[in-house]
C-alpha cells in the first residue's frame, strides 16, 4: 500500500509541474489536418464510385477508375518570417483506405503560411527499398526500370466507341522516375513534381486543409492523352513518363482552408 | 484543473481495483515473446502487427501449437489445423480440396499461412472473409465441410482435460476455455510461422548465388513487358511476395466462386481473390484459389497465353487482349527456375512448428 501511495504521488507531481507549460504550449500550437480530395471535372471521386464507367476525358474516351494510390513527400509549412516546418517526410495516399486521406498529426502555431508538398520522390528521396512500409505496399520500382518507388498508380478502363462497348479496355497510368534504357545500364531522371498550394492560414482550434487532385488533367493539359496509344507497360516508357511529369503540373489545387 | 482532479480520482480507483485483480491472479506470469524477425524482413519491412489485445508470450505460442495440431478441435476428433496447413507442404495442402471430416471435399485450395504477421491489411483467406487472424481461426472450427463442430462442444470438450485446463491458465491466467482465448492461442502460434530462409533471402544477404537461369527468371519477373509479376507479388524490396491485395488475374470469363465479391455483395469484386505468397512453390502444389493448376508450368503458361477477360479483370493484366505476356519456351524455364529459389526447405521440419502433441 505504501509503494502504491508513493506512485500516486509521482503521478500527480509532474501534472501539477507540467501545468503552465501545457496551457502555453496549447496557446502556441493547434491541430491542422491536410486532406487528399479528388475529382474528375465536376465529379467528386471516392472509392466507392470506382469501377463504373462514368467519366470522359479531354480526348473524349469514356472511363472508370478501379485504383489510385500516389505518394505525396516533403510536406512544409512556411511562415512569413520564412520558417519552414517540415510536417511529412512522404504520404502514400491509397482512395481505398481512408485513413490514408488525412495527415493529421500536425501541430503549428496559428498563422499564415505557405503550404507545399511534392507528387513522388525528389532523385536523393527514391532510393531503393529504403522505406519498409513502401516495400510492403509493393510500391518499388524495379531496378531494372531505374528503382526507386512508384509516384501514382492510377488504373481503370476505358471504352472505345468504336469497339465492342461490352469489353472495354484496361489501363494503367504509373509514373515513375523517367527512365531511359531500361535494364541494367539505365539512367535516371527526377520526374516528381513540386506543388506550390499558396497561402494558407492556420487558426487557433482545429484547421482543415483540403488539397484537391483534378484527375482529369492528367489526361489533358498540356498533353492530350489517347489511352488507345497510350494504357499500359508506360514505366519504361521515357517519353510517357515526361507527358505524365508534364500533365501534372496542374494537378493539384487547394479545395479550402477552415478554421473551425 | 477540475478535469485533472478527476482524471487522478479515476487512476486511484483503477490502481485500487486493480490491486484486488493481482491478489486473483497470483501466479499468472506468461513470458512475453517476440518473433524472431528474419534479418531480410528486419531490414525491408515493417515490424509485424501483432494486436495489442493479444500479445505473444510463450505460454500462449505453447497453447496455440498444441491447439493447431489438436484434433479434438473437429467433431468427431479426426482433424487438426494442421491436417489441412501442413508443415512439409509449405503449411498448406497438395491435394486440389482438403477433406472435411464427413468425407466431403471444400472448393478452395488450403491457402498457405506463414509470414501472416505481415498481413498488414488484416483480411484473411481467400476471399477476405476473415478481419483479422483471431477471427479467420474460428471459422473452420464449425465450417460444416471442414471440422463440423460447435464452439460449445470445443469449449466443453477442452475444459475436460485437464492438460488444456492447465495450458490456458498458464496463457491466459484462467481456467475457463472459451472460444475467443482458443483463438487467441491458436493466432499466436500462427503468428510465429516465420518463411524466410528460401535461396533468394540467401541470395539478398550476400550468401548464396543465383544460377545464370535463375538470374535471368528474375529480370522476367521484375520485366514490365514480360513477367510483369512484381505488382502482384511483391519484388526483392517486398519478400512477403504478395502485396496481400485482392485481384482477378484472367482465369474465367464466367465466375462460380464469387470470390470477394461473394463477401462484400460488391459486383465489381467478383471474382477477385487473394494475392498468395509466392514463397515455397516448390511444396505448395496446387495453385490458385481452386487449385485448378497442379503444376508451376501451367501457372507460367496461365499468364503467358491463358488470361481471359471478364468485367472485373484486373487493369495490371494489360496483355489480355492478346491473351497474356507471351513468353518464350526460354523465358518460362528462367521464371519457374527463379520462382523455385523462393522456396524455404528449412520450413518443413522448423522443430518449433512441429506437433508437440
Amino acid at each position: 500500500m505504501f509503494k502504491k501511495s508513493v506512485f500516486l504521488v509521482l503521478l500527480v507531481l509532474p501534472f501539477v509541474a507540467c501545468d503552465k507549460n501545457d496551457d502555453d504550449q496549447a496557446q502556441q500550437n493547434t491541430p491542422v489536418s491536410v486532406g487528399f480530395l479528388h475529382s474528375f471535372y465536376e465529379n467528386t471521386v471516392v472509392s466507392s464510385n470506382f469501377n463504373t464507367i462514368q467519366y470522359t476525358n479531354g480526348f473524349g474516351t469514356s472511363l472508370s477508375i478501379t485504383r489510385l494510390r500516389y505518394l505525396i513527400s516533403q510536406v512544409s509549412f512556411t511562415n512569413q518570417d520564412g520558417i519552414k516546418t517540415l510536417v511529412k517526410d512522404y504520404h502514400l495516399v491509397d482512395l481505398s483506405q481512408d485513413n490514408s486521406l488525412t495527415i493529421n498529426d500536425v501541430l503549428l502555431p496559428p498563422g499564415a503560411y505557405n503550404l507545399k508538398m511534392r507528387f513522388g520522390f525528389t532523385e536523393a528521396s527514391n532510393t531503393s527499398s529504403v522505406y519498409p512500409d513502401l516495400n510492403a505496399a509493393s510500391w518499388n520500382v524495379p531496378e531494372n526500370l531505374g528503382g526507386g518507388y512508384h509516384y501514382m498508380q492510377l488504373e481503370g478502363r476505358w471504352l472505345d466507341p468504336g469497339d465492342t462497348p461490352d469489353e472495354p479496355y484496361l489501363y494503367a497510368y504509373h509514373t515513375i522516375s523517367a527512365v531511359q534504357n531500361p535494364g541494367p545500364e539505365n539512367t535516371r531522371e527526377d520526374t516528381s513534381i513540386e506543388i506550390d498550394l499558396g497561402e494558407i492560414t492556420v487558426t487557433q482550434g482545429a484547421t482543415q486543409i483540403n488539397v484537391n487532385m483534378h484527375i482529369d488533367q492528367w489526361f489533358e493539359n498540356p498533353n492530350l492523352w489517347n489511352l488507345s496509344e497510350l494504357n499500359g507497360l508506360l514505366m519504361g516508357n521515357y517519353t510517357a513518363q515526361k507527358m505524365m511529369q508534364e500533365n501534372g503540373q496542374n494537378v493539384f489545387s487547394l479545395a479550402s482552408n477552415m478554421g473551425d | 484543473m477540475i478535469q485533472k482532479i478527476l482524471f487522478i480520482f479515476c487512476l486511484l480507483c483503477i490502481a485500487i481495483s486493480c490491486g484486488e485483480d493481482d491478489n486473483q491472479n497470483q501466479g499468472y506470469s506468461p513470458t512475453p515473446v517476440n518473433i524472431a524477425i528474419p534479418a531480410i524482413f528486419s531490414q525491408l519491412l515493417p515490424p509485424p502487427e501483432i494486436p495489442a489485445n493479444n500479445q505473444l508470450t510463450q505460454e500462449g505460442i505453447a497453447l496455440g501449437r498444441a491447439l493447431f495440431y489438436e484434433k479434438k478441435l473437429s467433431a468427431d476428433n479426426t482433424l487438426a489445423c494442421a491436417g489441412c496447413h501442413k508443415p512439409n507442404q509449405g503449411f498448406s495442402d497438395q491435394r486440389r480440396y482438403s477433406i472435411g471430416i464427413d468425407g466431403i471435399a471444400g472448393f478452395r485450395n488450403s491457402m498457405p499461412i506463414v509470414n501472416i504477421a505481415w498481413n498488414t491489411n488484416n483480411k484473411f483467406n481467400w476471399d477476405g472473409s476473415a478481419n483479422s487472424l483471431e477471427e479467420q481461426v474460428l471459422e473452420p472450427v464449425v465450417n460444416e465441410i471442414e471440422m463440423h463442430n460447435t464452439w460449445p462442444n470445443v469449449e466443453q470438450t477442452l475444459q475436460t482435460d485437464p492438460r488444456y485446463v492447465t495450458a490456458f491458465s498458464n496463457a491466459f491466467g484462467t481456467s475457463t476455455i472459451s472460444q475467443e482465448l482458443v483463438a487467441k492461442a491458436l493466432a499466436q502460434f500462427i503468428r510465429t510461422l516465420v518463411s524466410a530462409d528460401a535461396k533468394f533471402d540467401n541470395y539478398l544477404l550476400g550468401q548464396a548465388t543465383l544460377t545464370p537461369l535463375e538470374e535471368q527468371g528474375l529480370a522476367v519477373f521484375l520485366d514490365e513487358n514480360r513477367g510483369d509479376c512484381f505488382h502482384c507479388h511483391g519484388s526483392p524490396s517486398n519478400p512477403l511476395w504478395t502485396d496481400n491485395d485482392f485481384h482477378n488475374n484472367g482465369l474465367d470469363e464466367n465466375f462460380t466462386d464469387l470470390g470477394l465479391g461473394d463477401i462484400t455483395g460488391d459486383p465489381a469484386q467478383f471474382g477477385l481473390f487473394k494475392s498468395p505468397t509466392l514463397r515455397n512453390l516448390a511444396y505448395t502444389a496446387p495453385y490458385m484459389h481452386d487449385g485448378r493448376f497442379q503444376t508451376l508450368d501451367q501457372v507460367i503458361d496461365h499468364y503467358s497465353e491463358g488470361l481471359v477477360f471478364s468485367p472485373t479483370i484486373d487493369p495490371l493484366m494489360k496483355t489480355v487482349a492478346q491473351g497474356g505476356v507471351q513468353l518464350t519456351p526460354q523465358e518460362k524455364a528462367a521464371l519457374k527456375a527463379f520462382l523455385l529459389t523462393l522456396s524455404d526447405p528449412s520450413l518443413a521440419n522448423n522443430s518449433a512448428y512441429q506437433n508437440p502433441n
